[in-house]
């Protein structure tokens, strides 16, 4: 092709510096590069000051002004959508895990700086915008679009099921219902009822299991990838003791999230766990803690197949291979 | 020293700005909705005209703009005003987020055929709306002309067009370490040309 003895894997990386400042280079360059800034300060420095300069050929590009939907629907999603502490991670991670996906600018030459710690938002006055308004955002979006994204917020049919026959099924004993492996027979369980609603309502807060800054930046992008998916969904329904939970996801990104308003905290060995069931069988995704108020929730771990179940349940802290107990709530999605 | 920051002296030309960006960042960082309104209304009309400006298609540049609107919500933080202004900040983060738009997606295919080389330079169609951008813009245009040919091509490829190392040196018919270098000494002529300087 164009290459003549030109073997760029054995270039000095300092070479790199403006195709990385222009997001010009692929996943191997990126990862050789950022090696090479974690070493040295004159590539940080010729990077920050790179990267200025691109920006500044953004600032040239004429503006173009923004649908009004645009503006309404991002406003309406802010009351649910868990802001990041400002400490961030050295030079080096930025970019190479998911991370980068939200930590802008990869800011290289940046040390922490802790500014506020509050991942949490939900002032009061907040969570009464997020409690139903939402609703149906995504329908009214873009009328000047041209994608499918109209066609996206139809509902899947036939999803559902009868709240009272599980609710119902609270009542028997857990050694009863753990007998007979509920995680076997999920229809008989699922609380949950499918619903094309795209945003999740307000007041969520971060599920403060760990205080793994990386876990928790992986942690609110994956639950605002969701958030912004053109084919999210919720399932809403109440755990067995009542607490209102609620499962978002997208097929597309085949992630999902469990939120939990209340969940009571548990005894410091034991875990909530959450699980995957499907046709391969009950797969672990994660377990997390809550501190008994405010909403907790959890990103689940691995892939999500569409019209998996996810269920959660008790477990001896750091989790099952397999539930040990019935679950407190269960969704199909 | 890398607070020096040159790239958006203007950016509060408006009459009367309520406040910077970088004051709105700051509340923003601790929930402020209404300061992210404030920051929206100043600043989506040049991300939305910087990620159309590479994805080409109207919807799907909006789609792209409310995710880079809800990360500087989740993100703003992480923004350190020491280092450069917010929207330095925040264009960086649009265009990263309009490239990985294209690479994911059928986005870049499709964009292909209606984004030639032609227009690749500062393309700029109609007369900006305010005297902030049409001075940035006459300030890039001037800089760019002090590029070689080759570098100006590379980088505009590169940063306008959102095409990576390999494909910058397909359509421009050069090896990819030319391109390499030609990114990188050209994006150094311009900092210095804009002053963007430590």
């Amino acid at each position: 092709m164009t290459d003549q003895n030109d073997s760029p894997r054995e270039q000095h990386p300092a070479d790199l510096a403006g195709g990385y400042a222009l997001h010009a280079l692929d996943a191997q360059d990126t990862a050789a590069y950022e090696a090479h800034l974690a070493e040295s300060e004159r590539a940080r420095i010729e990077t920050a000051e790179l990267n200025d300069t691109a920006a500044a050929l953004g600032l040239a590009v004429a503006p173009v002004q923004p649908s009004a939907a645009l503006k309404t629907n991002l406003m309406s999603m802010l009351a649910s959508t868990p802001q990041l502490p400002a400490a961030a991670p050295s030079a080096a991670e930025h970019a190479t895990t998911a991370a980068s996906a939200i930590v802008p600018g990869a800011a290289p030459v940046a040390g922490p700086t802790p500014k506020l710690g509050a991942p949490g938002l939900g002032a009061p006055e907040l969570g009464a915008e997020g409690s139903s308004p939402n609703v149906g955002l995504r329908a009214t979006e873009p009328a000047d679009t041209d994608t499918d994204s109209d066609t996206d917020a139809t509902p899947p049919a036939g999803r559902i099921r009868s709240a009272a026959d599980s609710a119902g099924r609270g009542a028997t004993t857990a050694e009863e219902r753990a007998q007979a492996r509920w995680f076997k027979r999920p229809a008989s369980f699922l609380l949950a009822a499918a619903a094309a609603v795209a945003l999740f309502v307000g007041g969520t807060f971060l599920g403060q299991t760990l205080n793994d800054n990386q876990f928790a930046s992986q942690q609110a992008a994956g639950l605002a990838q969701i958030n912004a998916a053109d084919d999210s969904q919720r399932a809403a329904t109440t755990t067995a003791d009542g607490q209102e939970a609620t499962l978002v996801w997208s097929n597309k990104l085949g992630i999902s999230a469990v939120l939990v308003d209340n969940l009571p905290a548990l005894p410091n060995d034991q875990d909530y766990q959450l699980w995957y069931i499907n046709a391969e069988g009950v797969i672990p995704a994660g377990t997390f803690d809550s501190s008994g108020d405010g909403t907790v929730w959890r990103v689940l771990d691995g892939t999500m197949h569409a019209g998996d179940a996810v269920g959660v349940t008790v477990e001896p802290a750091g989790g099952s291979d397999q539930p040990t107990t019935d679950p407190i709530v269960a969704f199909q999605s | 020293m890398l607070g020096l920051m040159t790239v958006d002296p203007a950016g509060d030309l408006a009459p009367a700005a309520p406040a910077t960006k970088e004051e709105l960042l700051g509340r923003v960082a601790h929930g402020d909705q209404s300061a992210f309104g404030e920051l929206y209304d100043q600043i989506a009309p040049r991300v939305l005209g910087l990620v159309k400006r590479l994805l080409v298609d109207h919807a799907q540049s909006e789609e792209v703009t409310q995710e880079i609107f809800l990360e500087i919500w989740q993100s703003a933080a992480r923004f350190e005003p020491t280092r450069g202004g917010a929207s330095t900040w925040i264009l960086t983060m649009a265009h990263r987020r309009a490239v990985d738009r294209i690479r994911s997606s059928q986005a870049g295919r499709d964009r292909d055929t209606k984004i030639g080389i032609r227009d690749l330079a500062v393309a700029y169609d109609h007369v900006a709306e305010t005297v902030e951008v049409r001075l940035e813009h006459e300030r890039v245009e001037r800089a760019m002309t002090r590029l070689t040919e080759l570098q100006r091509q590379a980088v505009s490829l590169a940063y306008y067009g959102g095409f990576s190392h390999s494909e910058v040196a397909d359509k421009l018919q050069i090896p990819l370490g030319t391109v390499k270098t030609r990114l990188r000494d050209g994006l150094i002529r311009l900092r210095d040309e804009l002053g963007v300087a430590s």
